[in-house]
């Protein structure tokens, strides 16, 4: 067998976050403490970074959330989620400032707009594996930056589509004003939360442990029956519609779309928190986002140059710590010692049986 | 259009044509080893431009070159030795991300070093001013750096095919085990070929410093065209990327001349139709 | 079907280039029976396994399953049609538990529509049963929480069994299951082998020659991806052909 890679195991199996074979009594349990742990940093996060920033890390957890369903699970490293993000951020946009929109449609539309260009672009790029696919997303999402980048007349190219409202939440008779940036961070919190629980219920279903056999072995997973290209497909696609869902949620927080959303710079944004919050986990992303988002925002006041802590934060994190925040909580927990320290990392617990602790053979 | 602007976009297609198949030999030579697209193969196309305009100021223009060539090959080197090699038997896609990571790095380096501001470089005197070809007047440096890359990409070809370090080149690449089971230093070989990629496009960047001036951002500016140049001609083939060079050249030239707003992207249109008539590429295997 | 023969294959065909693996085989394998397929090293075998099950699709010949044409159907429809296959070098899903293992084969065989997909995998109480059936039979029950990864060579062969099982397949291609097995596992498994027979139609690669003698309903020989030999386990020990393939490499 080849080397056990340590870091991207732990990162897939701590917290855990892929318990879909979880007895349901007890996946409530474990559940439970984790849930309350997010509501917690939901109320808390506005106190400790601006509003503003707080709701970046929630629309980026949620990109993120999408890139880990088909890296972290599917293996597949895509470094073009910026053309869904800013396809569907242009869209929303252009939708509210010229036919204005209600808040509800745009977000439909840009998690539509995602998911089909995704179809669209992923079909092409499914097509190849390993580098090949990597490439064609990084193309593909270049090709679309500089049709952005030219076409100023839609787009406003460089200078970004500005003019864009914050459309009320309108829910029957209620038409909630979401003016303010506290307002705006409560229903970004609010959706994120909607978001999440969408995609704990994707992995925790028959296509988690789908995709997570066509990461680790995709001639196996064809030959037990699945039609691995269809799959990454799927997992492409819905990756798609939640990274434009989140696109949109980025078009109304600074009231422009700058060009920025569309660009390179924002797919390795989504791949950085991935990498760094841990990959394959449910959570990794959240960490990700929120400790990349910070520290942006804490460094980028004092010094310019920011971008080479965040670089060699990658590296480290590519040489050290692969399993990235994830692994050195785990890490951390385990030498702290206690019960749940003996258990054989990487063991998810099937439905009925009480958890075991294995010496591993 | 006039036939001297048409000449005059042809030829500079040619020039840009021979740095993308030079850009594209590099980064083949490193995806053939590591294959994994080499996302620091544009900022080492950017720092050999600006070691050159710094080691021209000090030795002349042949010996900004030398530094600049001399510099990035350490440097890849260094890379390979003490960042790749750690990742060769965890998943390939960490390779990538390391030299993600690199390419933020030497960019910001670069701003420390030299500035974010643009900078212009003259060509050596013996080299300046234009020749009259006829049909148009063509500046007498590009012609020169035109030629010289041509020969630099066919020596790289030659080498890769026909001497005994090519050959143990493509047997490490084939079967890295068996090779080193035959007694061959693998390791020693991997870090030479990734010096020598990364050289290549030093030496690219370094080059093309008197036609395409300097910016910080230029190896960010590159990279994907570099990356569509080796998709187009086929993953792991030279002579592939070498036509996929010229190709991708001349079509983004004569946008520019046509309808400059479609010519960046009008080179990511060619690579979408490429990939979908011919998946593996002009001349890749399948 | 034709003449009880669950899997016949009709001048199967493969060459890579100039090279041909496998050179007009033809053989027919009767439902319920364990039908081995030996020869030296290369002479093909899990070639014909691989344009059997798909991995390859041959240059020449078909492939008849149950008596519909299957040849150069692409893998992940084989399982459909009730064909299972085990892999000589360990294939299973090394950072997955033996149980998530398992169950993504079983569930493969599930039908399931799109809306299958919004309910928890634990809830699909027949795939569970199914798995841990499975698991008892192939005596993995006490890993059901393991990596497979973790597991040893033997228990990996195993799983590998035991994944090939949770396609419900008629005909199970089994490739070395005994590959690198001490003596007491490779009692093991032959004995797990023998109870699928008569559930399952077995065709099976072997090194073994004590297993394959013992347990084989018919043996077909390969040589340089010919067959040159076929019959009941007395009738190959006996011909010269055979022998004369083998040298020396009676066990």
């Amino acid at each position: 067998m080849a080397e056990e890679d340590a870091g991207f195991a732990s990162g897939v199996r701590a917290c855990g976050g892929l318990g879909a074979f979880e007895a349901p009594s007890r996946s409530m349990k474990s559940a439970f403490p984790r849930l309350v742990l997010l509501l917690a940093a939901i109320v808390a996060l506005p106190l400790a970074v601006r509003p503003v920033v707080a709701s970046e890390i929630w629309i980026f957890a949620i990109a993120g959330m999408a890139l880990n369903l088909i890296f972290g699970y599917t293996g597949m490293l895509s470094f073009g989620q910026a053309t869904f993000f800013g396809l569907a951020a242009y869209t929303a946009g252009l939708m509210m400032i010229h036919w204005q929109a209600p808040l509800l449609v745009v977000l439909a539309a840009g998690t539509l707009v995602g998911a089909l260009a995704a179809a669209l672009i992923g079909y092409v790029c499914i097509q190849r594996v390993g580098t090949y696919f990597i490439m064609l997303t990084f193309g593909f999402n270049q090709m679309f930056f500089f049709i952005a980048y030219k076409w100023t007349v839609v787009t406003g190219g460089d200078d970004g589509l500005p003019g864009i409202p914050r459309p009320p939440l309108a829910l029957g008779p209620l038409a909630i004003r979401l003016d303010s940036s506290l307002r705006y961070y409560i229903f970004v919190a609010a959706v994120f939360l909607l978001a999440f629980c969408v995609m704990k219920r994707i992995v925790d279903s028959p296509l988690g442990v789908i995709f997570q056999s066509i990461r680790e072995n995709p001639v196996r997973a064809a030959a037990v029956g699945y039609d691995v290209k269809r799959y990454k497909w799927i997992a492409f696609t819905i990756a798609g519609a939640f990274t434009g869902f989140a696109g949109v949620l980025y078009s109304m927080m600074f009231g422009i779309v700058p060009l920025e959303s569309i660009s390179w710079i924002i797919s390795g944004d989504i791949v950085f928190m991935v990498l760094i919050g841990g990959i394959g986990n449910l959570y990794g992303p959240l960490l990700g986002a929120a400790a990349f988002k910070w520290l942006s925002e804490a460094i980028s006041v004092v010094w310019e140059r920011w971008p080479l802590i965040l670089g060699v934060a990658l590296v480290l994190v590519v040489l050290f710590l692969r399993g990235g925040l994830v692994e050195a909580f785990t890490r951390l927990r385990d030498a702290a010692g206690g019960p749940r320290a003996r258990r054989e990392p990487g063991a998810s617990v099937p439905v009925g049986i009480a958890a075991e602790t294995e010496a591993g053979s | 259009m006039n036939t001297s602007l048409l000449a005059g976009a042809v030829l500079n297609g040619m020039v840009t044509g021979m740095l993308y198949a030079l850009m594209g030999v590099g980064l083949s030579l490193i995806l053939g080893l590591l294959n994994i697209p080499n996302f620091a193969h544009g900022v080492l196309y950017a720092l050999g431009a600006y070691v050159m305009i710094s080691g021209a100021k000090a030795f002349g223009f042949l010996g900004g070159l030398l530094a600049a060539i001399a510099a990035v090959a350490v440097i890849g080197a260094g890379i390979e030795y003490l960042g790749v090699r750690r990742l060769y038997r965890v998943h390939p896609d960490y390779i990538l991300l390391l030299s993600f990571g690199l390419s933020l790095i030497l960019t910001e380096a670069i701003i420390l070093v030299w500035g974010p501001v643009g900078i212009t470089f003259q060509p050596p005197a013996l080299l300046a001013g234009a020749v009259d070809l006829g049909v148009t007047v063509y500046p007498k440096y590009r012609l020169v750096v035109m030629v010289f890359t041509a020969g630099l990409v066919l020596a790289c070809y030659l080498v890769v095919t026909r001497t005994r370090y090519g050959a143990i080149l493509r047997a490490g690449i084939e079967d890295k085990e068996t090779a080193a089971a035959l007694g061959i230093n693998i390791g020693r070989v991997f870090t030479l070929t990734f010096a020598a990629g990364t050289g290549l496009a030093g030496l690219g960047g370094a080059l093309m410093t008197p036609v395409r001036g300097l910016l910080p951002t230029m190896g960010i500016d590159i990279l994907p065209f570099a990356f569509v140049v080796v998709v187009l001609g086929g993953l792991g083939s030279l002579p592939g990327a070498i036509l996929a060079g010229l190709l991708v050249g001349t079509v983004q030239s004569l946008m520019t001349a046509i309808w400059a707003p479609g010519a960046d992207a009008s080179v990511f249109v060619l690579m979408t139709l490429g990939i979908i008539a011919r998946p593996q590429g002009l001349l890749g295997q399948r | 079907m034709s003449d009880g023969a669950l899997l016949r294959t009709d001048e199967l065909t493969c060459d890579f280039g100039a090279l041909r693996a496998v050179n007009r085989v033809s053989l027919s394998v009767k439902a319920g029976t364990l039908h081995s397929v030996i020869g030296p090293n290369g002479s093909g075998k899990t070639t014909l396994f691989n344009l059997v099950s798909g991995e390859i699709p041959p240059t020449g010949g078909r492939v008849y399953f149950e008596g519909r044409d299957v040849t150069g159907l692409p893998s992940h429809r084989l399982p459909h049609l009730g064909l299972g296959r085990s892999f000589q070098r360990t294939n299973v899903f090394a950072k997955l538990t033996v149980y998530e293992n398992v169950w993504a084969a079983a569930f493969a065989r599930r039908p399931h529509g799109a809306l299958s997909f919004l309910r928890r995998a634990s809830e699909f109480s027949d795939v569970d049963a199914g798995v841990r059936r499975i698991l008892g039979e192939v005596g993995l029950t006490h890993k059901l929480v393991a990596r497979a990864e973790t597991l040893s060579h033997g228990q990996q062969r195993a799983l590998e069994v035991g994944v090939s099982l949770a396609s419900s397949p008629r005909l199970l291609l089994l490739d070395e299951p005994t590959q690198g097995l001490a003596p007491e596992a490779t009692q093991q498994m032959t004995r797990l082998v023998q109870s699928l027979v008569g559930r399952y139609t077995i065709l099976l690669i072997e090194h073994k020659m004590r297993i394959v003698m013992s347990i084989s309903d018919r043996i077909s020989v390969m040589a340089f991806g010919e067959l040159i030999a076929e019959g009941t386990p007395a009738e190959v020990r006996d011909n010269p052909d055979v022998q004369r393939a083998y040298l020396g490499a009676r066990r």
